[in-house]
């Protein structure tokens, strides 16, 4: 119960957003009441499902374990900003081709967990993959095609990476 | 969960001495794990306030004790009632003095403490491990202090808590 | 080149999900995104006791907290009749108790805030005082005349709620009699969680001007709420809209009335503000519905030969606090009596007995298609068992027993009429594809060696599409299902249907019926749900219920426009009706298939040139009475290796042949076999809801109770038969919940396999590492 206020500025996908706030409203309220970005989910209590996951300057960062104020300053990316001049990100692509998805509440965890995996490691083995999503539960799936979906991707921004002149609006395989 | 811990404690003090001692509303909270307040609201019930914490959860408790079945200087007991937000404790403590000698005192003590609620839901698999401790930590404390010189009592520093307690 | 019916995306294609587009981009719709003008907060403060008196509730310092609006209380709910409410099985249900909880994490009161986090320092604040109660968590207890009582509502003063027989007792006896072997075994199948990922809500907004409420819910049968809500609030049902958004997960788990959705419209309905209540998970474990606890006791009488003669159980149903399974209404143990699975048993007996106990309600919230997991696995465990006692191989001893192909519709001693099926060659399918003459032989060398390698079958019959109206009701309303198709005049539809989508891609599958049946391509068909002003009634989805009786009424509205067109065709193509067929997506006159026109062309005709007398427009509704339901079945098996140091089971391959009829997606029927395979495996080797002596749950949150991560679960390998249904109109049956009945006998009988060679002959799910450890030990094979 505090009334002290602290004001600050959240870059989300590029835009900044200033608000005056509790120390203690979690960044993924930040994120869904004040920045009015319901993406990102909320799925348990003990930071345990990674539906909150979140870039957080570029790391995946499960944001119902985060204060806003701790992110004051930083660069946020969520699921709402992977789709750049109305193209897919290679992620999202390879959720939709892969049926990677069903009730779709953990995916955009398990995206943005999987978009900063792929950036490190652009050529995963099927193993590396579940480990690296192993914080992003999902009970719809059972996994097999988010895996694929993650491969697919990977497939894609390998291509990306090699003909950047190719590339469309989609930026992001030359990060 | 149901916890059933008992103990004994030989304490280099008369008999007489412990007995007011462990009368003493205000030296026996001085041994309770976490205590931060007590209102007393008669020679036989108190109500002292503790923060607990077991793993990852922690709590202020407000608890409601009343002291029963005093038979002077041989034999008390506690009956007690503590709630904190989601979680709740009760408890029963009996403790029995014998003497050893003039100096030394026996003191054999029992406590049964069930615990409710998230507490007990979250930090199951710590409660036994941990209860026992602050249990036992309690009546060593007694003992402690019954057994420090007088001039060294009031210098005497609290057991700190243990991290990750 | 890509043919017609590919362009269509009609049945039996992978057709992309039509509702991945919002989900991908983070603009799906669940309940915890809604938000409207004026808002206000619910939370719960619930009780830490299982069992206890109310002795106070202070909600003053609660009520002194600014932003606090309101404290609602039991004593508040009672003043207007609405303390209690009647659950799905006829039993009732506290909303808030008056004086006595019955179970740990109950709803005691409710804070009403302006902000979440007000709400949440809020419930904080309000003091409880109770005055704790003895209570029994062992079922087994709870029948004994010494019991502490759970339910003092009830006339009976007993915690048994009902007994439930099936089969014929005397039948099976004669047949036990005279049987030459006998195997018996306890199980127990433990009380688990749904949890799926997204936990339960509701926004009631209540509008004064109209005296309308409004109410989002996570909820899998949005009509049968609003015919509950209607009947327990005396609102009339046509000022009430329920709307289920987009779900993350149901499961089951969603189809109860909780209490907080009640309370939330109560307090809307007084404040006329719209009020949101999103559970947390701790919560949601605490004390939403759970499924499975069933203490079994099951007895199998066959002969030397391996021939199987008859199924005698013995059930004990631990229901918590209130019977709020949400069964038909005949059927208070479910399914549960398809236990003789897909064997031809000359008798059976099946009993169960319900009992309260001082813990949450439910029985049915966990992709169990109303308890056939329970019937399942025991069963194919019994199934072993006796395999294991003739020692033969329990491939063999099924094949001998399987009902034969040529016996369908085949009539169980249990009076089900299952459909169709071939058992044999979806085991024979399966033993080839995985090997399973080597992975005999490589079991015995790795015995030989002391390595411990296990291969469990599961074989099972699923028993799904609740139902026809005969047998099949719930609190009273059929269990038919419905679908209504408008079709525009520039050639697209929307079609409307009573089920509710909670991932299965009902959006893609239902259009693509719409598609194959009226030739119009699937991008072209929006299907939308949920919406009880909208959506025709229906009885909702759960138990795998949706393709046979909503998938049916679309294919049968969408033949009535057929029917429609056809006299249309007559018109434009200026024959006699009676001459024109359906044929290759086109209406064709026979004879000559250079005269046809597309369905796009008959839409167009129905608002623009339509016969004299006839009625404009085209569209056509069909609410479906199933004559019986589908059976499904599969043959699962499975192949693990037990870690001598540790106990640990890895399942080193499964693979599932399902057969669920004619496919409308193959896509989507694989990604549910691979979700309903990790939610058979979870209680199979991870998950299980326990309760210490003072009805403390002792797995609160994620951290105790544990879901499969990517790390556990393993490459899951499907195929499949396609025996389809003869009375459904596409011929199809369901499948979500066939890989969570078919699993977990697999992997227990695969680990029970890799100990049978030491005698073990039965192990309780869920098979966790030490209770695997201490079996080693005690039969010597433990590695320090």
């Amino acid at each position: 119960m505090s009334d002290v206020k602290q004001q600050v500025t959240l870059t989300i996908n590029g835009q900044p957003v200033t608000a005056e706030i509790e120390p203690r409203l979690l960044l993924v309220h930040f994120i869904r009441e004040v920045a009015n970005l319901t993406g990102t989910h909320i799925g348990c209590d003990t930071t345990s499902c990674g539906a909150c996951a979140v870039l957080v300057n570029g790391v995946p960062a499960k944001s119902c374990t985060m204060f806003a104020v701790q992110a004051d300053g930083a660069e946020i990316r969520t699921v709402e900003g992977l789709e750049q001049g109305g193209v897919l990100h290679p992620v999202q692509e390879g959720f939709f081709q892969e049926h990677g998805l069903q009730c779709g509440f953990c995916t955009p965890g398990m995206m943005m967990t999987a978009v900063a995996f792929l950036e490190q490691h652009p050529n995963p083995t099927d193993g590396e993959i579940r480990q690296a999503i192993s914080g992003n539960l999902c009970r719809c799936t059972g996994y097999v095609n988010i895996v694929k979906s993650i491969q697919y991707a990977a497939g894609k921004m390998r291509e990306q990476q090699a003909a950047p002149a190719m590339a469309t609006a989609s930026t992001e395989a030359t990060r | 969960m149901a916890l059933h811990f008992e103990g004994t404690q030989q304490i280099k003090a008369p008999q007489e001495k412990v007995w007011q001692f462990v009368l003493d509303p205000n030296k026996v909270a001085e041994c309770a794990p976490g205590f931060k307040s007590m209102e007393i609201l008669a020679d036989d019930h108190f109500k002292p306030t503790l923060a607990v914490g077991i793993g990852a959860v922690k709590a202020t408790f407000t608890f409601d004790v009343q002291l029963e079945d005093v038979q002077p200087q041989t034999h008390a007991a506690m009956r007690g009632r503590g709630n904190a937000a989601g979680s709740a404790v009760d408890l029963k403590a009996a403790m029995d003095l014998k003497p050893v000698s003039e100096s030394e005192t026996t003191m054999d003590w029992t406590a049964d403490v069930n615990v409710s609620g998230t507490i007990a839901s979250v930090g199951a698999r710590l409660l036994e491990g941990t209860a026992r401790k602050l249990t036992a930590q309690f009546f060593d404390c007694f003992r402690q202090k019954l057994e420090a010189p007088e001039e060294a009592r009031i210098s005497e520093v609290q057991t700190p808590e243990t991290p990750g307690t | 080149m890509t043919t017609p019916a590919q362009t269509l995306g009609g049945m039996g294609h992978s057709v992309k999900r039509k509702e991945d587009p919002r989900f991908l981009r983070g603009k799906g719709r669940y309940i915890d995104d809604i938000k409207l003008p004026g808002m206000i907060y619910m939370d719960i403060v619930r009780s830490p006791y299982a069992h206890a008196m109310i002795t106070k509730i202070d909600a003053s310092k609660a009520l002194a907290l600014p932003g606090v609006l309101a404290v609602i209380t039991g004593k508040d709910l009672d003043a207007a009749g609405l303390a209690w409410m009647p659950t799905l099985m006829s039993d009732k249900q506290m909303v808030l108790p008056v004086d006595r909880v019955v179970y740990q994490a109950q709803e005691v009161a409710a804070v009403i805030a302006t902000e979440r986090y007000i709400a949440a320092d809020a419930i904080q604040l309000v003091e409880v005082e109770y005055d704790p109660l003895p209570p029994v968590v062992d079922p087994f207890k709870a029948l004994q005349p010494d019991s502490p009582l759970v339910r003092t509502d009830r006339e009976q003063k007993t915690n048994h709620i009902w007994h439930w027989e099936a089969g014929d007792a005397a039948q099976t006896d004669a047949a036990f009699a005279s049987a030459e072997v006998v195997v018996k075994e306890d199980l127990y199948i433990p009380r688990i969680h749904v949890c799926s990922i997204e936990t339960c809500g509701c926004v009631a907004s209540f509008d004064k001007v109209e005296g309308k409420l409004t109410i989002y819910m996570t909820t899998q049968a949005p009509h049968a709420i609003r015919t509950v809500y209607s009947l327990v609030t005396g609102i009339p049902e046509n000022k009430i809209r329920v709307v289920s958004p987009d779900i993350g997960g149901g499961f089951g788990g969603k189809v109860p009335v909780y209490p907080g959705y009640v309370i939330a419209s109560v307090a809307s309905i007084q404040t006329g503000l719209p009020v949101k209540w999103i559970e947390d998970r701790s919560e949601n474990i605490q004390a939403d519905s759970f499924a499975r606890d069933y203490h079994i006791t099951a007895e199998l009488a066959a002969d030397k030969d391996g021939t199987m003669k008859a199924l005698r159980v013995k059930t004990l149903a631990d229901h918590g606090a209130f019977d709020a399974a949400a069964n038909p209404s005949k059927f208070p143990a479910g399914l549960f009596s398809v236990v003789t699975g897909s064997y031809n048993l000359q008798a059976a007996h099946v009993e169960v007995d319900g009992v309260y106990t001082n813990k949450p309600s439910g029985g049915v919230a966990y992709r169990c298609s109303f308890r056939v997991t329970e019937a399942v696995h025991t069963i194919e465990r019994m199934v072993d068992v006796l395999a294991q006692k003739l020692q033969v191989d329990p491939a063999d001893l099924r094949m001998k027993n399987f009902i034969q192909p040529e016996s369908f519709p085949y009539k169980s001693p249990t009076g089900w009429e299952y459909d169709s099926g071939n058992y044999p060659a979806a085991l024979q399918k399966a033993m080839a594809k995985i090997g399973y003459a080597d992975l005999r032989r490589e079991q015995a060398e790795k015995r030989a060696r002391g390595e411990l390698m296990g291969i469990g079958i599961s074989t099972f019959t699923e028993i799904v599409g609740a139902g026809p109206s005969h047998t099949f009701d719930i609190l009273g309303i059929k269990m038919f299902d419905s679908c209504e198709i408008r079709v525009h005049p520039t050639g697209s539809a929307i079609v409307r249907i009573g089920v509710q989508t909670q991932g299965q891609g009902h959006e893609t599958t239902f259009a693509q019926i719409v598609a194959e049946e009226l030739g119009l391509p699937v991008e072209n068909i929006t299907v939308e749900h949920g919406d009880t002003d909208t959506a025709p009634y229906g009885l909702g989805t759960y138990a795998s219920r949706s393709t046979p009786t909503a998938g049916a009424a679309t294919a049968v509205a969408a033949r009535k426009i057929r029917e429609k067109g056809k006299n249309i065709a007559a018109h434009l193509l200026e024959a006699n009706p009676d001459d024109i067929e359906w044929s290759d997506y086109k209406f064709q006159v026979k004879g000559a298939p250079g005269r046809s026109v597309t369905m796009k062309d008959i839409a167009f005709a129905a608002y623009t040139n339509f016969p004299q007398g006839m009625e404009g427009g085209l569209e056509a509704v069909d609410y479906y009475d199933p004559p019986n339901l589908t059976f499904p079945f599969g043959a699962y098996i499975c192949v693990v290796d037990i870690d001598r140091g540790t106990g640990a089971v890895k399942i080193r391959r499964f693979l599932a042949v399902d057969d669920c009829g004619n496919i409308i997606n193959p896509m989507i029927v694989e990604g549910q076999i691979h979700g309903g395979l990790t939610m058979g495996m979870a209680p199979a080797l991870l998950e299980a809801i326990t309760y210490d002596e003072n009805g403390n749950m002792q797995q609160g949150t994620m951290m105790e109770y544990l879901l499969p991560t990517a790390m556990e679960t393993p490459v899951w390998e499907t195929d499949k038969t396609v025996t389809p249904s003869p009375h459904h109109p596409l011929g199809a049956k369901g499948v979500g919940e066939s890989a969570t009945v078919g699993a977990p006998p697999a992997i227990a009988n695969a680990v029970v396999d890799a100990l049978a060679h030491v005698g073990v002959t039965h192990i309780d799910i869920p098979m966790t590492p030490w209770k695997v450890y201490q079996l080693l030990e005690e039969h010597g094979l433990a590695e320090v």
